[in-house]
């Protein structure tokens, strides 16, 4: 016992900084959305109205929740409980990773493994830490939902969803670190579930069934298939219904069980996948830097290539059933008309949402391979290229190149993934070129990224990794979130997905894209020139 | 005689840090320049700064007569390099990071030729190239960068601390491939806190303490500078031990007799140890730590005084 109070005391210790940013950010954006949310629709009617609207385009659903009916904590629950999930979420598995197959990977489990402590000490050690991180987040977000003078039985039931989902989501990031041999390959395989559980939830409200009042929702069957969803079934505010929470928690205790069924039997350091025997020759492509650049991020590329092929195939596929569903209705179309103006077609402003998407996961893309020179850099392999004939400003400009490639790769996949999934929506030939429009629209803000985050390899090196993710992080939380969090306009407009031209038929404003396109190109130029005078850092020092 | 390093009252800070503080160093063609010091006395950092990898914040350095900041990748066509810390890609196998580097450094223009040197090297370093780099151990990761060096032919070797994790009978193989590239007419410079082996190695030696130049010239012109310790198990000769002539330091403790002789006079004092039939006799070259301990003490103490106020 006292050892287990050792290792939990270490985790605290190690995470106090980090996890009290997660905890006390994501409840105090929970408490200033939801006032902000009674500023703008502090009447009935007005509620009335914007479900009425959300539930006919059905867009809006994706990126919100159920909606259940107008009563003011219902109404704050429909629209922030899926957000703060996945935040939850993220915070959950990136926990579990850092706490076990990160420490495994640089050989520090080994040491703890050495004591007293064993193996499998630590692992319990960290499942106890994470799930009391998630109940303080489930207790910090009711507290933030009664210090807006909503119900506390309602606040509490919308916490204890809220834990239930980040500690199924702990679970898994916790079996991803079993399977993975590296940190990067657990905590890529646990955000992509993290997003997947986001996505199906939405899935399943965008599917559901709306009810005669248009002020329900009955989710479909995706909803099922996610934590988050099943945190949205307890129906906080109006059922009050905790046995739904019951099957995130069961998944985590399955899993658990699991992980700790594959630890007890394999080795420390090692993975269930284990590593192939390799070449004992370079191919053709490990000829140049070029090639080296291209080879060490081609991983990264596959996955978000991967979420982007899936985006693009829910955009139009999804589009179609939502255009079916508003057809049918009279009153969805009288409310969409007043909405939206007489010209604005739902599958444009469906697709126009879902490429915002894209455009975020090409961006992050492109971040991660302006890190990716740094982590060279760091790991000293850098300056091993740089001592032979590689002068330093060609090297970063391949970097540029690699991420500008990453860049169109992603976009590209996802608009022809798109353009497949359109192929049974009742009009493609309106849709396909909507679809490409948007697709393109997302590259100026993503050379955005790609730019600012060589910019401060080259100025603030230490600076690149933190930076470039919280740059793309929050300018993403600023532009897809920030209409949701009701976020004043001018913070919005910060973001540069903000931006991005939005295909809208024959009168779409290009400008945005033109000015973001400059402001990238420049960010790169100023990095790759400023490479003449930048020093190599050795180690980290 | 050519110059191929040159450098004048170099300097580097990082920040408020002086890593190095007016060092020079001249290593001329064709011969194998020990560079020791320390640790943390600015060996890597002048290795960095000759590679380019770093900028001089004063004095001058000169690489064939070239500046390595403004002409890196002009000059590194000639140059082979060994880090003091070897990293290696872990996703790729050491034959690819071989082949990469080599390729980086332009020397496969030849590719049956590229490959017969490669194998060879491969062979005598009894070196697995289908690993992952993130399996090799430290002496494997150090293989990388040594077969890769000398895979291609180079006219300067510039290698920080080569043998760190190199068990001895890879350092044996290290030597030998040493000797056969300055007999093939290259540079090498050599750093290593190790005396020993820049005395096994190297024709001229600089020494350096705290980013300074303190000696510099031939081993022999530097032998004066080194004791060797003697010792010997104290029940083999008759007590009380009389002081033999010319040791100094003599001291009995845990059943050993030990004393120190200046580094060229060792061989003056076997006859008498032969006469004494003295037995588990032991001879330790000094290490760096106490020669530096031994000529540089004072300005040791001084510089912990300097420090402290």
């Amino acid at each position: 016992m006292t050892r287990l109070a050792v290792l939990l005391r270490q985790r605290a210790r190690r995470d106090r900084l980090q996890l009290a940013l997660w905890l006390v950010g994501t409840a105090l954006l929970a408490y200033a959305s939801v006032s902000a949310v009674f500023d703008t629709y502090g009447d009935a009617e007005d509620r009335e109205e914007i479900l009425g609207i959300a539930i006919a385009t059905r867009t809006i659903l994706v990126f919100r929740g159920t909606p259940n009916g107008i009563d003011e904590g219902a109404f704050a629950f429909f629209l922030l409980f899926a957000w703060l999930a996945l935040m939850g979420g993220l915070m959950s598995t990136f926990l579990a990773v850092r706490h076990t197959r990160m420490e495994e990977e640089q050989g520090r489990a080994e040491y703890v493994a050495s004591t007293p402590a064993g193996r499998i000490l630590p692992t319990i050690a960290t499942v106890v830490h994470g799930v009391l991180a998630n109940i303080g987040l489930g207790l910090l977000i009711a507290l933030a939902l009664i210090g807006n003078g909503l119900d506390s039985s309602g606040s509490l039931v919308a916490g204890a969803a809220i834990a239930a989902s980040g500690i199924a989501f702990l679970a898994f990031g916790l079996f991803a670190a079993q399977l993975f041999r590296t940190s990067r390959g657990a905590n890529g395989a646990s955000v992509a579930f993290v997003l997947a559980a986001y996505l199906l939830r939405g899935l399943g409200d965008a599917a559901g069934t709306p009810s005669e009042d248009l002020l329900h929702v009955t989710p479909a069957w995706p909803t099922w298939l996610s934590p988050i969803g099943y945190g949205q079934l307890t129906g906080a505010f109006v059922e009050n219904d905790l046995r739904p929470l019951l099957v995130p928690l069961g998944f985590a205790v399955v899993m658990i069980g699991v992980v700790f069924a594959l630890q007890s039997v394999r080795d420390q350091g090692a993975s269930l996948l284990p590593g192939r025997a390799g070449r004992a020759t370079a191919g053709p492509v490990l000829s140049s830097s070029f090639g080296l650049a291209w080879r060490l991020n081609l991983s990264i590329l596959l996955s978000w290539t991967a979420g982007g092929i899936a985006t693009g195939l829910l955009a139009t596929s999804l589009s179609s059933i939502v255009g079916d569903v508003a057809g049918s209705n009279p009153q969805v179309i009288e409310i969409l008309r007043r909405a939206m103006g007489d010209d604005a077609s739902i599958e444009q402003a469906f697709v126009a949402t879902f490429y915002g998407v894209v455009g975020i996961l090409a961006a992050c893309c492109a971040v991660q391979v302006g890190i990716r020179a740094r982590q060279e850099e760091v790991h000293g392999t850098a300056e091993m290229v740089l001592a032979t004939r590689v002068p330093r400003v060609r090297w970063l400009l391949e970097y540029w190149v690699v991420g500008v490639i990453v860049i169109v790769v992603v976009l590209a996949a996802a608009g022809i993934a798109g353009v497949l999934g359109a192929s049974r929506a009742s009009d493609p030939e309106t849709l396909i070129p909507n679809v490409l429009e948007a697709a393109a629209a997302q590259l100026p803000a993503c050379l955005v990224f790609l730019g600012v985050t060589l910019l401060v390899f080259a100025f603030l090196p230490r600076a690149t990794i933190p930076l470039g993710w919280t740059i793309v992080g929050v300018a993403a939380i600023l532009g897809t979130f920030g209409p949701i969090l009701q976020l004043p306009e001018w913070l919005t407009e910060l973001s540069p997905f903000a931006h991005s031209p939005v295909p809208s038929g024959d009168d779409t404003d290009w400008s945005g894209g033109l000015w973001l396109l400059a402001i990238g190109l420049g960010a790169a130029a100023a990095a790759v020139v400023a490479m003449r005078r930048r020093e190599l850092t050795s180690g980290g020092g | 005689m050519n110059t191929v390093i040159s450098t004048r009252g170099l300097q580097k800070r990082f920040g408020r840090t002086i890593a190095l503080d007016g060092l020079d160093l001249t290593v001329d063609a064709g011969e194998i320049h020990g560079f020791l010091g320390p640790n943390g006395a600015g060996k890597s950092t002048t290795i960095r700064i000759l590679l380019g990898l770093a900028r001089a914040s004063g004095g001058e350095a000169t690489l064939f007569g070239s500046n390595p900041w403004t002409d890196a990748a002009g000059l590194h066509r000639r140059i082979g390099y060994v880090p003091g810390d070897v990293s290696v890609w872990p996703n790729l196998t050491g034959g690819e990071a071989i082949d990469l580097l080599s390729r980086l450094r332009g020397g496969v223009t030849d590719k049956a030729d590229y490959e017969s040197r490669k194998q060879r090297l491969i062979d005598v370093f009894q070196f697995d190239p289908r690993k992952k780099g993130r399996a090799y151990s430290k002496g494997n990761r150090q293989k990388v960068a040594l077969i890769a060096a000398f895979a291609t032919p180079a006219d300067l070797y510039l290698l920080d601390e080569p043998t760190s994790g190199l068990d001895p009978l890879m350092e044996q193989v290290f030597n030998r491939e040493i000797a056969r590239v300055t007999a093939e007419g290259a540079t090498v410079l050599l750093s290593s806190h190790i005396l020993s082996e820049v005395e096994e190695l190297c024709d001229r030696v600089t020494i350096i303490r705290a980013g300074r130049t303190v000696e510099s010239g031939t081993m022999a012109e530097l032998r004066h500078l080194t004791r060797t310790e003697i010792a010997f198990a104290a029940e083999s000769v008759p007590m009380p031990f009389e002081e033999i002539e010319g040791s100094h330091d003599l001291l009995i403790d845990h059943g050993r007799v030990s004393f120190t002789v200046d580094s060229d006079r060792v061989a003056s004092v076997l006859p008498e140890l032969a006469r004494l039939d003295v037995k588990g006799l032991t001879v330790s070259p000094p290490s760096l730590e106490e020669l530096f301990l031994r000529h540089y003490g004072d300005e040791l103490v001084t510089l912990g005084q300097a420090a402290r106020s």
